[in-house]
């Protein structure tokens, strides 16, 4: 249950300086207690080096991390952190109960309590069957549940996640979710980046975009679609023939300059309209003025996909 | 097909500096330093001479000669300077610097390394023998000395001989029937190797002794561990005497440090393995830090190193008969110092190279030069003074000269304190260089 009034971390005008790179340009956000946020954006956009200031591993050049209210490198304040990286920071030479033994010793838990919560993270995971077999061993979905278990062994409030999911199955992606919704469920609050603009959407409460080490989007979905493509939509058309030259389309209204559609010998092109009950209508009549007839088309309902390429103007790919 | 797989083979060569470094310039270098070890490379300016003193029991004209002769030859390093008796055994140092000193002086610098072998001139049956009080574990110096002392007594009867003929001849009868030949032999110089075209009879076995090692072959070796060379030579084993196998123990310690120094290193590359994969960078985002972490690898390895040299040692103990338990306080005492010493080298080595790649590179050329010069691989002794000094600089020719001290001459472990001494400073220094480069680690 997120809970709007407390913060669990809060950042203020947070930049990073390497030499000639400005890795981030003072990023703003807060992230509530209980709650999922994802970090979007496209290699280089500094998520990671976000991550890393957040976990300790790197300075901030200036700006202000606060973990409940308290700054980040207070006394016992880290503890409330957990940190899974992106790549699988794990022993390969050990078991799974080898591994989790020792990051939850890494972590200061108790000889006691670091028992309970290795047979904890063995049920967590699934794993109990292989708990005493070399890691090396494992397939890569595996090893990233363990890698999850490691970062999250001594119950951290806040749970940092640097693209979690990174080349794991759709199915073992899910249990990945599964799991921390589970941890969610417990009250943690997740931070997560990834590429995954459908496990964004569907995976967190709250989403920030960020590209070129800034803020450029906070909120959740429905904000953004609202605050960015609005009631447009994409409409994909086929045509019956190819084109002989890109079609003239006058349907965004009186005050807006034509513009020119699709691409000469394709019969299919991809545009956005502003008002689908009014220019969709404008958009058929163009085609069939230009003496093509429409043979198929769809109207696409705006997603994140298309806010980020609203925003960033670029796949997030790139 | 084939051609593309040699134009990739080669074009991963030329782009991996490390590899071309192995290939090309490691073979080099060590070509390099066994030229210079055995060759007639640089070092061979300073040809090591051998280190002696000369005990006079008999104290005749002919001993004084004899010793004067020995003075001048150029292959022995005659310890009677206070600068070069070095400073471990006072008393003897002093005598040799007077020339007073007795047999049992000359044994204790043998045995405490102050010299390499102590030349006793006694009295014999037919003029003066001479027994070399010996360090067996230079195999070399004892017969070199025989041979030079060889040569010196046969030059030395011969011309006391001739002298005894001459003055027979000094007759009338006698006079100008001496020899051409016999004269222009007798009025080289001692040293040059001159040998009378027709020594006397019963000169003939100081004259074989000239031979040098030729002779030792041949050599009768009683139960107490002298070699016996003539009636007039003896080779005694001051400190090999009575030890079953103890050359096996300084072999042993050679191969032990060079290895435990490619273990520290190889364990050292953990760290490294740990910062590639971003172990370290998760484990330092925990609770853990640096400090502990390097502090944590370097007892871990010392104590590896520590364990890998005890057991090395119980084999050469089980097998090879090394005295192991009979120099445990010693031992110990050096296995655990150069254990940490190595273990902080493997982590400095580690700290300062970015890759394990790099890593393996620098250990193999820096491991294996160090033990060329420290005596792993060849024993110093063999080397020109030059090279022995230079040996100093290497971390095994410490650790080999202590346990040499434990093992060889069975010295008490209050002696060991300047191999400890440099093993201990060098280990923290090189933990503390490790800890102040590992900074870069800590934060971007």
């Amino acid at each position: 249950m997120i809970r709007s009034d407390i913060f669990a971390l809060q950042i203020a005008n947070l930049r990073k300086r390497y030499r000639r790179l400005d890795a981030l340009r003072g990023v703003d956000f807060a992230l509530s207690e209980g709650e999922r946020l994802a970090f979007l954006g496209p290699n280089g956009a500094g998520k990671t080096t976000l991550i890393r200031c957040l976990a300790g591993r790197t300075r901030p050049t200036e700006g202000q991390i606060l973990v409940f209210g308290h700054p980040i490198n207070a006394p016992g304040v880290r503890q409330s952190l957990g940190l899974v990286p992106q790549e699988l920071a794990l022993y390969d030479d050990l078991t799974t109960r080898e591994n989790l033994r020792a990051f939850g010793k890494f972590h200061g838990i108790g000889r006691r309590e670091l028992r309970d919560q290795v047979e904890w993270a063995l049920e967590w995971t699934g794993l109990r069957d292989r708990a005493d077999d070399l890691l090396g061993g494992f397939s890569g979905g595996m090893k990233r549940r363990v890698n999850l278990a490691c970062g999250v062994l001594h119950q951290p409030r806040i749970i940092l996640l640097d693209e979690p999911t990174v080349g794991v199955d759709p199915q073992s992606r899910q249990r990945i979710f599964a799991m921390l919704d589970e941890l969610n469920d417990r009250g943690a609050s997740i931070l997560l980046t990834t590429h995954h603009l459908d496990e964004a959407q569907q995976r967190s409460d709250r989403i920030v975009i960020m590209d070129q080490g800034r803020v450029i989007a906070d909120g959740t979905i429905e904000d953004l679609v609202r605050q960015t493509v609005g009631k447009s939509r994409m409409i994909k058309m086929r045509v019956d023939r190819p084109l002989e030259s890109p079609l003239v389309f006058h349907g965004d209204g009186e005050h807006v300059a034509p513009r020119s559609v699709g691409v000469a010998g394709q019969d299919t092109f991809e545009t956005r309209i502003d008002d689908v009950t009014v220019s969709l209508g404008r958009l058929i009549q163009s085609v069939r003025h230009s003496g093509y007839s429409v043979s198929d088309m769809e109207v696409q309902s705006p997603s994140l996909h298309h806010v980020f390429l609203h925003l960033t103007g670029h796949e997030l790919r790139d | 097909m084939i051609f593309t797989i040699i134009q990739i083979s080669l074009r991963r060569l030329l782009h991996n500096r490390i590899e071309l470094l192995l290939t090309f310039v490691v073979p080099i270098a060590f070509f390099s330093v066994f030229a210079v070890i055995f060759g007639n490379g640089i070092g061979s300016g300073t040809t090591p001479k051998i280190k002696v003193v000369v005990v006079d029991e008999a104290e005749t004209s002919e001993s004084e000669s004899l010793a004067a002769s020995l003075r001048d030859s150029a292959g022995l390093r005659f310890m009677d300077s206070g600068a070069d008796s070095g400073g471990e055994s006072g008393e003897e140092s002093s005598a040799a610097l007077h020339g007073t000193l007795s047999r049992e002086q000359a044994s204790d610098l043998v045995r405490h390394g102050n010299v390499t072998i102590g030349i006793v001139l006694r009295p014999a049956e037919d003029g003066v023998g001479a027994d070399l009080l010996a360090d067996a574990s230079d195999q070399v110096a004892g017969q070199v000395v025989a041979a030079l002392v060889g040569r010196e007594l046969a030059i030395a009867r011969t011309k006391s001989l001739a002298a005894a003929r001459v003055a027979s001849h000094r007759t009338p009868a006698g006079i100008g029937s001496q020899a051409p030949a016999q004269t222009s032999s007798l009025r080289k110089p001692p040293g040059t190797g001159a040998v009378p075209n027709s020594p006397p009879a019963d000169s003939a076995s100081f004259v074989k002794l000239s031979q040098g090692t030729a002779m030792a072959r041949g050599a009768d070796v009683p139960q107490d561990g002298s070699e016996i060379l003539s009636p007039a030579i003896q080779i005694v084993d001051v400190i090999g005497e009575g030890k079953t196998n103890p050359v096996v123990s300084m072999y042993a310690a050679g191969i032990a440090v060079m290895f435990l120094l490619f273990g520290a290193t190889g364990g050292g590359g953990a760290l490294l393995e740990e910062r590639e994969n971003t172990t370290l960078d998760r484990l330092l985002s925990t609770r853990l830090t640096m400090d502990q972490l390097l502090l944590g690898k370097w007892f871990y390895l010392t104590g590896l190193g520590f364990f890998q040299v005890c057991v090395m040692f119980l084999w050469g103990q089980f097998v090879f008969g090394v005295d192991l338990l009979g120099h445990l306080d010693g031992f110990v005492m050096m296995t655990l110092v150069t254990s940490s010493a190595a273990a902080a080298f493997g982590l400095l080595l580690a700290t300062l190279c970015k890759t394990r790649g790099q890593l393996n590179g620098l250990s193999v050329i820096l491991v294996l030069t160090m033990s060329a010069l420290g005596g792993s691989m060849v024993p110093r002794y063999v080397m020109s003074e030059r090279m022995q000094e230079l040996g100093l600089w290497t971390f095994n020719a410490w650790a080999l000269d202590g346990y040499n001290k434990v093992f060889w001459r069975d010295m008490p472990v209050e002696t060991l304190w300047p191999q400890l001494a440099v093993l201990m400073a060098a280990g923290v220094t090189f933990l503390l260089v490790a800890r102040a480069l590992a900074v870069r680690w800590e934060f971007d």
